[in-house]
């Protein structure tokens, strides 16, 4: 082991450090021990992955880690990337959860599991990216899919929801480990040896089938993990019933990994595949990012819209992983660099915003008793550091200028339009369409996040217990603020992190960096710039000369116009649901809502109304679909089953003793 | 001895071993299939006893007599002790009947001989070719236990398994260590006392010993 692998180990160590301070410390300051154990592992982290992509990559064999197989680990830029991604959620998440897991009404997470288990799922996600082999990769994968659970499973006692929702996950995550394990053992026994150097001098020269299989396996099992529609479906269900500082953590850096997973083996790993691989990357993507967007927009509940939004945003990485694929097929090397540079910038951005906004929903959460949205309202007020920090986050996840989704969301447009002339008919059909994608998403993602921060943050309270909200302790104040501080570096100045990604873009696409430039971003192979700061500074410009000109008017106070119907009350406001009314209509095929609406009349006239009752329920229609019918025939197949088992001794010792003569007949038979 | 006595003697005792196997299969009186167990646990020590004279072994010949003590002395003892507490001295109605148990008896014997063929040609010799005998034993021991109701037909019915796996440890190995042979003697002896406890127990409490008494027992 070499000495820049420092870092790494500090972070490491933090981690088992929290989690023995999680069990050990006493009630009072568990939290504070836990907490910064859990920040200071993530500021390691960050050192690490930034010093990897700084240009000092390193590797370690430790072969009596894990019997028989050794550990081996190494670091190099693509790795380091999203080792300094998790570190920096990792730091806001601890800071943030040093004051949110204090007891506060009948919500205290400062449980000896919780808190040990969270600087756990840290230093797992940490070791993932630094994984160098089958073995070491598929285990720390599911210490973190099991530690993920656990911290899903937090408040069990207090809603059946959280269990219900455990389930889901541990289904999903389950499934997904076993397809993955199954991708990566069969890859390692065709390239006989498991370490990833072995893996890529044979990825190359393995059979086409082979080669498909084991991506078909790694895509399915890092996309379940990723959250990539229609594998999502433990997404909008873990994430409202999980902490809000987990689900950042799980939001935010986990799903990550599932990106990296298909970076790392499809293209490092493999070296590339066939058009229809990336295609299908592609074609996942853009559903994911269509579904996510539109089931975010419709969202009522604040946590469960952040999470659709989490698969837009992967749906939307996706669909750079995929052009990149395609345009590295096609020979354009400048341009999958573009795409592949876009797409891991958007995934930094993502989670930066997503870091925020949950870890703002979370102050909501705590302080209102409520995500529901049509519950809050009027909390500008009361909570106004909260209030302005998640208008920045919602500033960035609705990809307009001066927030940091905008600068890759453009990259990534520019790269897909630019792309239409290289490679063949493919490329020339999926582009436009991809690009359409892109646009819509872009679109729907505004109204999501005007409807989010409008419908939940402005106008009045639209109950007792968002009148009632005060504002979070100053610990959770500044997890938050770290975030927002990142979001604010990485929309005006997204060149001060372009190097490192261009380094980890050069592991997967070699050649010359595809974005350079101080503070204006200029592209190679496509004539393109773009300048965020000069952007914020133009626009800032613009609104103080309005402000000087045009609001220089005498002002007159006068009494809001009421239509004559008495004091406006919260009554009259836009709810979220009827603000996202018009969405739902135009897109009524794809989610299918169902509506009732019953009106009593008085019972001398009909013509005279005594009461209307309007009932909706919006599900997730890839569940109802897809999961329902799976869900169905598993459950009578277990009813079935039970038959087998009528408590008859004489029945068991029976199974036993024909599957001992069959397995008799067989051996003499074949033999 | 010489090697025609030997190979005589070897079967005469395999052949008493799995006859009295058999008749376990045809009779339904308890008390004629504890004499019958008793009978082949003789057999067995016999068979381990003409073993050790061939090997000149006078370890395996003392353990020809423990294994004569146990298997033809203390158990039956232990079951006909049983059997007298219980009362009810017949097998009702098996499961198979008779008949139809002779049948499966002999396909299950073409079985086991098909399947040691193997094991025989690995080292030819008149102990392996009676492997098959031992193996065909514990096939009917465990057919005993699938399809007969008493609880007592149904030690039997283990004890007969535990017969056969001794019977080809002795076959197929020249000569199981004593400690082993010791525990898994031990190990029998034990299980057929719990046996006996839970007869005991079930008799009290539903006032006979047919195992699909036990069927409301689950979940």
């Amino acid at each position: 082991m070499t000495g820049s692998s420092a870092p790494f180990v500090v972070a490491l160590a933090a981690g088992l450090l929290g989690a023995v301070a999680g069990i050990a410390l006493p009630r009072r300051v568990r939290p504070l021990g836990a907490g910064v154990c859990t920040a200071v592992s993530g500021a390691a982290g960050v050192v690490a992955g930034v010093a990897a992509f700084a240009g000092h990559p390193w590797s370690a064999w430790l072969p009596d880690v894990v019997p028989l197989a050794g550990t081996r680990l190494a670091v190099d830029g693509l790795g380091g990337l999203f080792i300094a991604v998790t570190g920096a959620v990792g730091v806001c998440a601890g800071v943030y959860g040093i004051a949110y897991c204090r007891p506060h009404g009948d919500h205290a997470l400062d449980g000896r599991a919780v808190q040990a288990v969270t600087p756990l799922f840290l230093a797992s996600m940490l070791l993932v990216p630094a994984a160098a082999s089958v073995t070491t990769f598929l285990l720390a994968w599911e210490l973190m899919a099991v530690a993920s659970l656990l911290l899903v499973l937090a408040e069990h006692r207090h809603r059946t929801s959280v269990r219900e929702a455990g389930l889901w996950y541990a289904v999903m995550t389950q499934l997904g480990m076993v397809v993955l394990l199954g991708g990566l053992v069969g890859f390692a026994a065709a390239a006989h040896g498991e370490s990833f150097a072995r893996l890529r001098e044979a990825g190359r020269g393995l059979s086409p089938g082979v080669r498909a299989a084991v991506f078909l396996a790694v895509f399915v099992g890092c996309a379940s993990k990723a959250g990539i529609v229609p594998l999502h479906v433990w997404l909008p269900r873990a994430h409202p019933e999980a902490p809000a500082h987990v689900s950042a953590l799980m939001s935010a850096a986990m799903v990550n990994l599932g990106v990296y997973g298909i970076v790392r083996v499809g293209f490092d790993l493999l070296g590339g595949g066939p058009a229809w691989w990336w295609l299908l990357v592609l074609a996942a993507g853009a559903g994911s990012a269509l579904y996510g967007i539109l089931q975010a927009a419709v969202a009522t509940d604040l946590k469960r819209l952040l999470a659709y939004s989490t698969c837009e945003n992967m749906g939307l990485v996706l669909i750079g992983v995929g052009a990149a694929g395609l345009l590295d097929r096609a020979g354009a090397r400048p341009l999958a660099a573009l795409a592949m540079t876009a797409a891991l910038l958007h995934l930094v951005n993502h989670s930066g915003f997503k870091t925020l906004l949950f870890l703002a929903a979370g102050s909501v959460v705590r302080a209102a008793g409520t995500g529901d949205l049509d519950a809050l309202g009027g909390l500008r007020t009361r909570m106004p550091v909260t209030t302005v920090l998640f208008g920045l986050g919602a500033l960035g996840a609705s990809a307009l200028p001066l927030g940091n989704g905008f600068v890759s969301e453009w990259l990534l447009l520019q790269g897909l339009v630019k792309a239409l002339g290289s490679g063949g008919t493919a490329v020339a059909v999926t582009m436009p369409l991809a690009v359409a994608v892109v646009a819509l998403t872009a679109g729907l993602a505004v109204a999501t996040f005007v409807k989010a921060f409008g419908v939940g943050f402005l106008a009045r309270a639209r109950s007792e217990k968002a009148e009632r909200a005060t504002e979070s302790p100053r610990a959770m104040l500044l997890g938050m603020s770290l975030a927002a501080a990142c979001c604010v570096v990485l929309a005006l100045g997204p060149v001060s992190v372009l190097p490192g990604i261009a380094r980890a873009v050069r592991v997967v696409v070699p050649g010359p960096d595809a974005v350079t430039g101080p503070v204006t971003l200029r592209l190679h192979g496509v004539a393109s710039t773009l300048s965020p700061l000069w952007i914020a500074v133009a626009l800032i410009l613009v609104l103080a000369v309005l402000r000087v000109t045009v609001m220089r008017r005498a002002r007159r106070r006068a009494r809001l116009w009421d239509c004559g119907m008495g004091p406006t009350s919260a009554r009259m406001e836009y709810t979220a649901t009827s603000f996202a009314e018009p969405l739902q209509r135009v897109f009524d095929n794809v989610l299918a809502p169902e509506t009732d609406v019953d009106v009593t009349p008085l019972a001398e006239s009909a013509y005279l109304v005594e009461s209307v009752t309007y009932r909706a329920r919006l599900g997730d229609r890839i569940e109802h679909r897809i999961y329902r019918p799976v869900i169905a025939a598993a459950a009578w197949f277990g009813r079935v089953a039970r038959g087998l088992g009528n408590g008859s001794v004489h029945r068991y010792l029976g199974y036993g003793f024909c599957a001992f003569t069959g397995v008799l007949i067989v051996l003499a038979v074949t033999r | 001895m010489t090697e025609t006595v030997y190979v005589q003697l070897l079967d005469l005792t395999c052949g008493a071993l799995v006859l009295a196997a058999v008749l376990v299969l045809w009779r339904r009186d308890l008390r004629a299939i504890v004499r019958l167990f008793a009978a082949q646990g003789v057999a067995l020590a016999a068979l381990v006893a003409v073993l050790g004279v061939h090997a000149h072994d006078a370890g395996l010949v003392a353990l020809a007599a423990g294994a004569g003590v146990l298997r033809g002395l203390l158990l039956p003892l232990l079951l006909r002790r049983a059997m007298r507490a219980g009362g009810a001295g017949r097998e009702t109605e098996p499961l198979v009947n008779v008949a139809a148990s002779l049948v499966v008896a002999a396909l299950l014997a073409l079985l086991s001989y098909a399947v040691t063929r193997p094991v025989v040609a690995l080292e030819p010799s008149p102990a392996t070719h009676a492997a098959p005998v031992a193996v065909t034993v514990v096939l009917i021991g465990f057919f005993v236990l699938v399809t007969r109701r008493r609880a007592l037909s149904q030690v039997v019915g283990f004890l007969l398994v535990d017969n056969g796996i001794t019977a080809l440890a002795f076959l197929t190995t020249s000569g199981v260590p004593l400690a082993v042979e010791l525990g898994v003697s031990l190990d029998v002896l034990l299980a057929v006392l719990v046996l006996r406890v839970l007869t005991t127990r079930m008799r009290a409490a539903f006032g006979g010993t047919d195992l699909d008494d036990l069927r409301e027992l689950r979940d």
